[in-house]
């Protein structure tokens, strides 16, 4: 009896709350449109102000880890989705997101490239020359002095090693046995990698794995003014990462989930995203923000690989990269 | 039967119903979506994996049996002496268990940067000594001095009197405060990612790394199942004798805690300074590292925490410190109370602590995905409630509060009851005058303790969506993803600022 009446309290209760909740979901005039995005996204102040005025919807954004936390969580109610229009999804995470059905379209809204950062100063201190290529990270001289990421934990660690994979093709196993020996360091993400073994934060490698657009963000983020960035970027080591943008199949809102989709595509917004979010638009109406025409780096021919290759293979690789390093 | 007993009676069904919403359920729609007999017997005869369950559970044994070790002196001086900041101190200890595994272990990293796995037991070691502390302690302090004042007048020898005066009265509490540990071990994730490089890993980081890198939530779910298996497994055997509900013919819990011990002073020190060292030694890597920028001291760190510079990767530093607070004491008051019904309502004490320990047996992956799929639907459609944070918070505090209360509850004596009836006080009034003066200590640390878990949890809170509402670690972990020595720096003073807010408030407490 007692905990029938509890049963029957939660339910009414619990039936209020959505209510609440479940009074906008006609698409006539919504109030409200949804943005889910990785904890990372951080768009700047007031950035959505024209997007309300001109439709009265506000933008609500929600964070849910990074990005393949995001993803996961997505996929296992695809179809019913938290939000409506979702920011995010990379190259190395769109054919799973694809096979699960997750959005009705999709379209790349940002991208950048994980390359190899190096110390300027270290380097020019020991009289070093800065290597140029991959092949170069396996010489002697260059022992003991990069720091990368776990590919099967991190992100920039994945790219890292996909970047290897499209350069070397079927040798790309032969290529990591001679950099495993060369000492590399291997953290478990990039917060550990950049901000605890990389010189520049006290750490003994003077290379690491991280951003093209990082050097940029050493100066948008220095505590003093300074004029030119400590580190660089060996731009022959890049992999390009691109960042899509899609309405969520399920929604209730499809109109507006369309138009936040083009106001994130469209200049105002995309102009904003360089020092916001550290990435490059892919509007080529957008100007660039000084900074970044000075310091960041965006190779013309990248490294890359098909998203549906990338699917195809991940596992297998990831697999035989830790058969390699452990 | 009296009113009270019939109260608790009819609220036990809150806790019961409490974690079958938040806990049972979720995590039930898990594994009937996703786990097949097929997955189950691949995960178990793939041989990659075996590596992985032995490191989990030697790392576990020997993480515990350290602590415990270290542990157990500084509970005795702190319970048992009051000394030169021994108030303070016990706020000390307790501070790492608060902090996001993220600052311990990156603490840990800045002193050891190449030993993962001394690296992982020490930072489980300074983890869950405060678990040690706070579930031992006021049990021991509940012991009267005056029986180990007699068997040494009798000639016994201090380790003798602690085999057979002390030991039995805390036997119950140790075993309890040990299995947490295992278990805190066992499922670490946080300490293990950062520490154990890529050679070592853990069940809960295996099923991380499927359900959450390689999309495979098949073998993550039948991981988690078997994970949840041999965790519940050492849960029964760890408890099985733990029904001896030791009576404490008298207690005094002023009177204790004075300085009686027959042994010199110099010995109480060691005991309880040499363990501290070991424990806070991450935490002071810590905060020097937010003074130090560029090889030199600097305060820019705190200025910059709240002069805006943090508001470019979406830290506002009041906001994310004042709705950490507020889950904490939501978190605090919903854990305590439950626990306080569980452990007044003695008669099925066992069924219902066992139960409350099961959010212990099963990750934090397997629950977060657990409450995406659960609440998806009206009119449970929760998953993107901001109360649902604090709500998880509290289920997964909800052990630690009743393995604090329920002893404490458990060792007030029957005959103080009767006295006070036959002195004429109803049950209220005996509530109100003996119980809750004696369980005030108890109180107060399970509070303290459920709040600490709130500010400090990362796991699950990592897997509910947010809109604007960052906890502490969550703001640490954003300002330290991003390049730049201001945000860095930022991350260090914020942690550095809990550390010494926290410090504050256990030695309050």
């Amino acid at each position: 009896m007692r905990i029938h009446r509890f049963i029957v309290g939660v339910v009414v209760i619990s039936a209020l709350v959505s209510c609440t909740s479940a009074s906008d979901s006609q698409d006539d005039n919504p109030k409200e449109v949804i943005l889910m995005a990785y904890d990372a996204f951080t768009p700047e102040k007031g950035i959505f102000d024209d997007f309300t005025s001109s439709t009265g919807a506000q933008v609500k954004v929600v964070t849910a880890g990074d990005t393949g936390t995001m993803v996961s969580k997505a996929i296992l109610t695809s179809g019913n989705p938290e939000a409506d229009v979702m920011w995010g999804i990379d190259n190395t995470l769109l054919s799973r997101a694809q096979n699960a059905d997750l959005l009705v379209s999709y379209e790349p809204v940002d991208e950048g490239d994980v390359c190899v950062n190096y110390d300027k100063k270290w380097f020019a201190d020991q009289k070093l020359d800065v290597p140029t290529t991959l092949e170069e990270l396996t010489q002697p001289a260059y022992k003991k002095l990069l720091a990368i990421q776990d590919p099967v934990a991190s992100s920039p660690g994945l790219a890292f090693l996909l970047g290897t994979i499209s350069l070397f093709g079927d040798n790309w196993k032969s290529y990591w046995k001679q950099l495993l020996e060369n000492d590399v360091r291997i953290s478990a993400n990039w917060t550990t990698a950049y901000t605890e073994d990389f010189t520049i934060y006290g750490g003994t490698y003077p290379m690491v794995v991280s951003y093209g657009s990082s050097p940029p963000a050493e100066v948008f983020y220095s505590e003093k003014p300074i004029s030119e960035p400590p580190t660089g970027v060996i731009e022959s080591t890049c992999f390009r990462q691109t960042e899509y943008v899609g309405v969520m199949r399920g929604t209730n809102n499809p109109n507006i989930a369309q138009q936040l989709v083009n106001y994130l595509l469209a200049k105002k917004f995309q102009e904003s995203i360089p020092l916001s979010l550290f990435v490059f638009p892919v509007n080529k109406d957008a100007q660039l923000p000084q900074l970044f025409r000075d310091f960041a780096v965006r190779p013309e021919k990248p490294l890359t690989m098909e998203p549906t290759v990338i699917d195809k293979n991940r596992e297998q690789w990831l697999n035989e990269w830790r058969s390699l390093a452990l | 039967m009296n009113g009270f007993t019939q109260i608790i009676r009819r609220l036990q069904v809150l806790p019961l119903l409490f974690l079958g919403v938040f806990f049972l359920w979720p995590v039930a729609s898990m594994l009937a979506r996703y786990v097949r007999l097929s997955t189950l017997s691949d995960v178990i005869t793939d041989h990659s994996l075996r590596g992985v369950w032995w490191f989990t559970l030697w790392q576990a044994a020997l993480s515990t049996l350290l602590t415990l070790l270290v542990g157990l002196p500084i509970t005795w001086a702190l319970s048992r002496h009051k000394f030169l900041f021994s108030h303070f101190m016990t706020g000390l200890v307790t501070v790492p268990f608060l902090m996001p595994a993220v600052v311990i272990a990156s603490g840990v990293r800045a002193i050891l940067p190449n030993s993962p796995v001394l690296g992982i037991l020490w930072a489980h070691l300074a983890f869950n000594v405060a678990v040690v502390v706070r579930l031992v302690g006021p049990r021991w302090a509940l012991l009267d001095p005056a029986m180990e004042h007699t068997s040494a007048d009798l000639g016994a020898s201090p380790l003798r009197t602690f085999i057979y005066v002390v030991w039995p009265h805390i036997r119950t509490a140790v075993r309890n405060a040990s299995s947490m540990v295992f278990l805190f071990c066992f499922s670490s994730f946080a300490v293990i990612a950062i520490l154990g490089g890529i050679s070592r890993r853990t069940i809960e980081s295996e099923i991380f790394i499927q359900a959450v890198r390689l999309g495979n939530v098949k073998t993550a779910t039948a991981l988690a199942a078997l994970q949840a298996l041999v965790v519940m497994c050492i849960l029964f055997f760890g408890s099985r004798h733990t029904s001896d509900t030791t009576d404490i013919s008298s207690i005094n819990v002023r009177l204790n805690q004075f300085s009686s011990s027959s042994l010199p002073k110099i010995v109480v020190y060691l005991a309880a300074y040499i363990p501290l060292i070991v424990v806070i030694t991450p935490l002071l890597a810590v905060i020097a590292r937010s003074f130090i920028l560029n090889n030199r001291f600097s305060f820019s760190g705190y200025a910059w925490l709240f002069d805006g510079s943090t508001s470019q990767v979406g830290i506002n530093t009041s906001t994310t410190l004042s709705t950490s607070l507020v889950f904490a004491v939501i978190c605090a008051f919903i854990a305590t109370s439950l626990a306080l019904i569980i452990g007044f309502s003695r008669s099925t004490q066992w069924a219902i602590s066992t139960v409350t320990g099961l959010p212990l047996v099963v990750s934090a992956v397997t629950l977060g995905l657990g409450i995406i799929v659960t609440f998806q639907n009206s009119p449970f459609a929760w998953r993107s409630e901001k109360w649902l944070i604090p709500v998880i918070h509290a289920v997964i505090s909800l052990p630690l509060a009743v393995r604090i209360l329920s002893p404490a509850i458990s060792a007030i004596p029957h005959d103080l009851h009767d006295a006070s009836a036959s002195l004429g006080a109803d049950t209220w009034r005996t509530l109100w005058r003996i119980d809750f003066p004696l369980l005030q200590p108890a109180i107060l640390r399970s509070l303290g303790l459920c709040a600490a878990v709130s500010i400090g949890e990362f796991g699950a809170t990592s897997f509910l969506t947010r809109s604007g509402a960052e906890t502490i670690p969550m703001a640490i972990s954003q300002l330290l993803g991003h390049p730049g020595d201001v945000l860095s720096q930022a991350a260090y003073a914020l942690a550095t600022l809990c550390i010494v807010g926290l410090s504050i408030l256990f030695s309050v407490l």
